[in-house]
C-alpha cells in the first residue's frame, strides 16, 4: 500500500518509492529511503499533505509523493 | 593561509544567528527552511588575520541536484582548500539528519569543524550527546553551542584551526546513512519523557481538524493583536504628538506666512479652516510625516512584532501543511504562504522570498499574486485609518475581495500556463521561544528598514505631487483618464492622482484620497483599485529584477485587466446603490 493510504498514527516501513531519480534523490537527502522505519502521523484531506516523522525529523510531503512511497505496515 | 569561513548546514540549524554572533553583522533569521535565500558575507578578526564569512542557504546535501546547492559545491571550490574552512553546523535536537551533509563534507577533504548549535534545546527535549565521543569518531572538532545565547561560540573561534582535511571514500548515500546509524547508536541518548505542552501543541497543530481550529485562533487572535497594539500607539502615543506637541509648534512657526507662496504651498499645503490640517493640508511637513509616523508606522511596528513572534515560534511551515490543497489548485503548494505572508509586510519581501518555490512558474504566479491581492502594511493601515470610519464590514469587504481575486485568478493562471503544480517535501521545525532580545533586534532592523526606505521617498514623493499640483500639471492627467476613472469606477476625476501616486508608494496615494471628501463606497473603489492595479515602485523593480522583462510585462498587463475589471464590477454590480450615501 502506498503511504498516502495508510493510517495515521502507524509505524511503517518503506517498501520502495516508485518516483524517478530525482525525487528519491530528494527524499534520500532528507532520510526517507528503502527500508526506513517511519511513522505517518496525519493526513489533511482533500487530496493534502501527509506528515510523517522519520527519526527526529517531522516531514510534510505532498500528497502526490506520498502516493508514490509504497509502506508495509 | 586561511581566506574565507564558509558557514554550512541543513536549512533551519541557527546558521544565520552564528554568523551574526561571528562578524557582529545582522541578518533576519527564522524558524522555518529557507529564510536565507542569498548568502551573507561578514569579517571575522582572527589572531592578525582578518577573514571573509560566507552565510550560506541551508543544504540537505551536497548533491548538485537543485539550484542552491549547485551554488554552494561551485561556491566552495572557488578556492584551493587549504584555503577555506567549513564551519557545518548542526541542529543538535536532529543530529541524525544532520550527519548526512556533515560526511559528505568530510569525505569532499574539505576542513571541517562541526558546530552542534541549539544544544540547550536538545536538553530539554531529552537528547544527551557525548561530544567527546563524536570528535573521535568523526576526527574533527566538534563545538556545542546555542548561537542566540552565545553559549559556545568563543570556543568555536578558539578551535577553528584545529581541523585538517582528511581522505575518506566516498561512499553512496544507503552506506552513509548506515554509519550514521551506527555513529548515532553511540554518542546520543534518548531519554523517554511524558509530552510536554510543546509537543501535544505541535503535534496538534498538524492534524486536520485541530489544526485547522489552531489556525484559524491564530490568524485571528495575530489579526486582531496587531489592529490593537497599532490603534493603541495611535491614540496613545502618536496622535497626542501631533496635535499637542508638533501642530502648535508648527503653527506659531509658519501661521505668519503668506498662504499662497510656492514655499508654503510645499511645505505646509493648503489650510483648512486657518489651520494646519495633518489629513487635508497635504505638504511635506504636515500630512506627510502624519502619513508616514501617524498612521503607518504604529501598524508596522504592530505587524512585524506579530509576524516576527510567528516566525521565530516556528508556526509558518505549519500554515503551510494546512493550505497545501487550497494552494496547490492555485498552481502553487502550501510553502507559498511564507511568500504571501511576508508579503502583507510590503510586497519587496514576500516576491524575494519567492525564491524558496521550485520553478519560474510558481514564481510567476506567487509574485503576480502577491502584488496584486496582498496588500502591504502601509496601504493595510491607511484602510484601517480611513476607511475604518465608515465600518469594519467596509474593512472586511476589501479584504473578501482581494482573497476572491487571489483564488480566481490563482486559478485561471493555473489552467492558462503551461506545467504543473509541483509537490512539497516540507521540514516541519519544531517550535522555539527564542529569547525576547532576539525578537525585539529583529523588530528593531524591520522597523529602521522601513523607516529608512520609506520616509525618504515619502517627501520627495510629497514635493514633487506638489509641484505638479501647484502648476497643474496632473489637469493634463485627470482629463485624459476621466472617462474611465468617473465612467467606469464612479470616482471623482480627482482621485486619477492617487491612483497614480499609488506607483510612487500606495500609504501615500490613499492620503492624497483624504481631502477629496469621498463616500464610503468611493473610498472602498479606490482603496481596491490601490491594492491591485499596478504595483509600487518598489515592488515593480523587484519583479523587473527577479522575472525579468517578459513576466514583468505579462504581470503588469494582468494587473491592469484587473483593475479595470474589478472597479467597474464594485461600481456596477456588487455594491447596491443604498450603499453609496451612507453618512
Amino acid at each position: 500500500m502506498t503511504l498516502a493510504q495508510l493510517k495515521g498514527n502507524t509505524k511503517a516501513k518503506i517498501l520502495d518509492i516508485t518516483g524517478g531519480k530525482a525525487l528519491t534523490g530528494r527524499l534520500m537527502n532528507m532520510g526517507i529511503y528503502k527500508g526506513k522505519e517511519l511513522l505517518k502521523l496525519s493526513h489533511i484531506g482533500l487530496r493534502g499533505p501527509v506528515v510523517v516523522k522519520a527519526g527526529r525529523t517531522i516531514l510534510a510531503l505532498g500528497h502526490g509523493i506520498a502516493e508514490k512511497i509504497i509502506v508495509e505496515a | 593561509m586561511l581566506k574565507k569561513i564558509y558557514l554550512v548546514g541543513n536549512p533551519n540549524v541557527g546558521k544565520s544567528v552564528v554568523f551574526s554572533r561571528l562578524t557582529g553583522v545582522h541578518v533576519i533569521s527564522s524558524n522555518y527552511p529557507g529564510s536565507t535565500v542569498g548568502f551573507t558575507e561578514g569579517f571575522l578578526q582572527l589572531g592578525d588575520n582578518k577573514v571573509e564569512v560566507i552565510d550560506l542557504p541551508g543544504l540537505y546535501s551536497l548533491d548538485p541536484s537543485s539550484g542552491a546547492e549547485k551554488v554552494a559545491v561551485s561556491l566552495l571550490n572557488e578556492h584551493p582548500k587549504d584555503e577555506i574552512l567549513v564551519v557545518n553546523i548542526i541542529d543538535s535536537t536532529n543530529l541524525e539528519r544532520n550527519l548526512l551533509l556533515t560526511l559528505q563534507l568530510i569525505e569532499g577533504g574539505y576542513p571541517v569543524v562541526a558546530c552542534l548549535n541549539m544544544c540547550d534545546d536538545a536538553g530539554h527535549r531529552g537528547v544527551s550527546i557525548d561530544y567527546g565521543k563524536l570528535e573521535k569518531l568523526l576526527n574533527i572538532p566538534v563545538i556545542p553551542t546555542c548561537a542566540v545565547t552565545g553559549v559556545g561560540i568563543k570556543l568555536l573561534i578558539e578551535r577553528l584551526r584545529d581541523t585538517r582535511p582528511q581522505l575518506r571514500p566516498e561512499p553512496t548515500h544507503e552506506e552513509r546513512w548506515k554509519e550514521i546509524g551506527l555513529i548515532i547508536e553511540q554518542v546520543q541518548r534518548l531519554e523517554h519523557r511524558h509530552h510536554t505542552l510543546r509537543e501535544l501543541l505541535e503535534d496538534a497543530s498538524v492534524r486536520p481538524v485541530t489544526g485547522l481550529l489552531m489556525a484559524g485562533v491564530v490568524l485571528y487572535l495575530s489579526f486582531k493583536i496587531v489592529r490593537f497594539i497599532g490603534e493603541i500607539i495611535i491614540e496613545r502615543v502618536t496622535d497626542p504628538i501631533f496635535s499637542n506637541l508638533y501642530q502648535p509648534l508648527l503653527e506659531r512657526l509658519v501661521l505668519g506666512w503668506k498662504e499662497s507662496s510656492f514655499v508654503f504651498h510645499l511645505l505646509i499645503g493648503g489650510l483648512i479652516d486657518g489651520k494646519i490640517d495633518f489629513k487635508q493640508s497635504l505638504g511635506i511637513l504636515t500630512t506627510a510625516p502624519y502619513i508616514e509616523f501617524g498612521m503607518v508606522l504604529p501598524y508596522v511596528f504592530s505587524f512585524y512584532l506579530i509576524l516576527s513572534l510567528l516566525e521565530d515560534i516556528g508556526y509558518l511551515p505549519r500554515l503551510a501543511i494546512l493550505l497545501d490543497n487550497i494552494l496547490h489548485r492555485l498552481g502553487l503548494h502550501g510553502y507559498a504562504v511564507i511568500p504571501l505572508m511576508l508579503g502583507f509586510g510590503c510586497n519587496v519581501p514576500g516576491i524575494l522570498s519567492t525564491r524558496v518555490l521550485e520553478s519560474k512558474r510558481e514564481r510567476f504566479i506567487a509574485s503576480t499574486l502577491i502584488s496584486i491581492g496582498i496588500p502591504c502594511v502601509p496601504l493595510q493601515a491607511m484602510i484601517f485609518g480611513l476607511l475604518g470610519k465608515f465600518g469594519g464590514m467596509y474593512v472586511v469587504g476589501v479584504y473578501l475581495c482581494l482573497f476572491l481575486l487571489i483564488i480566481i485568478l490563482g486559478l485561471i493562471l493555473n489552467r492558462l500556463l503551461k506545467g504543473y503544480s509541483p509537490e512539497f517535501i516540507l521540514e516541519i521545525p519544531p517550535y522555539r521561544f527564542p529569547p525576547v532580545t532576539i525578537l525585539l533586534k529583529k523588530l528593531y532592523f524591520r522597523v529602521k528598514g522601513f523607516i529608512v526606505e520609506a520616509v525618504p521617498i515619502v517627501l520627495l514623493g510629497v514635493l514633487f505631487i506638489n509641484i505638479l499640483l501647484y502648476f497643474n500639471i496632473f489637469d493634463l492627467l485627470t482629463g485624459f483618464f476621466s472617462p474611465i476613472i468617473t465612467g467606469l469606477f464612479g470616482l471623482p476625476k480627482e482621485a486619477v492622482v492617487s491612483l497614480a501616486v499609488g506607483f510612487l508608494r500606495k500609504d501615500v496615494a490613499i492620503g492624497m484620497l483624504m481631502p477629496l471628501g469621498l463616500t464610503a463606497k468611493q473610498l472602498f473603489i479606490a482603496a481596491t483599485l490601490l491594492a491591485v492595479s499596478f504595483p509600487c515602485v518598489a515592488t515593480f523593480f523587484v519583479l523587473w529584477k527577479e522575472l525579468g522583462v517578459k513576466y514583468l510585462l505579462r504581470a503588469t498587463f494582468i494587473m491592469l485587466t484587473v483593475s479595470i475589471i474589478v472597479g467597474s464590477l464594485l461600481n456596477f454590480l456588487v455594491l447596491p446603490p443604498s450603499l453609496i450615501f451612507p453618512r
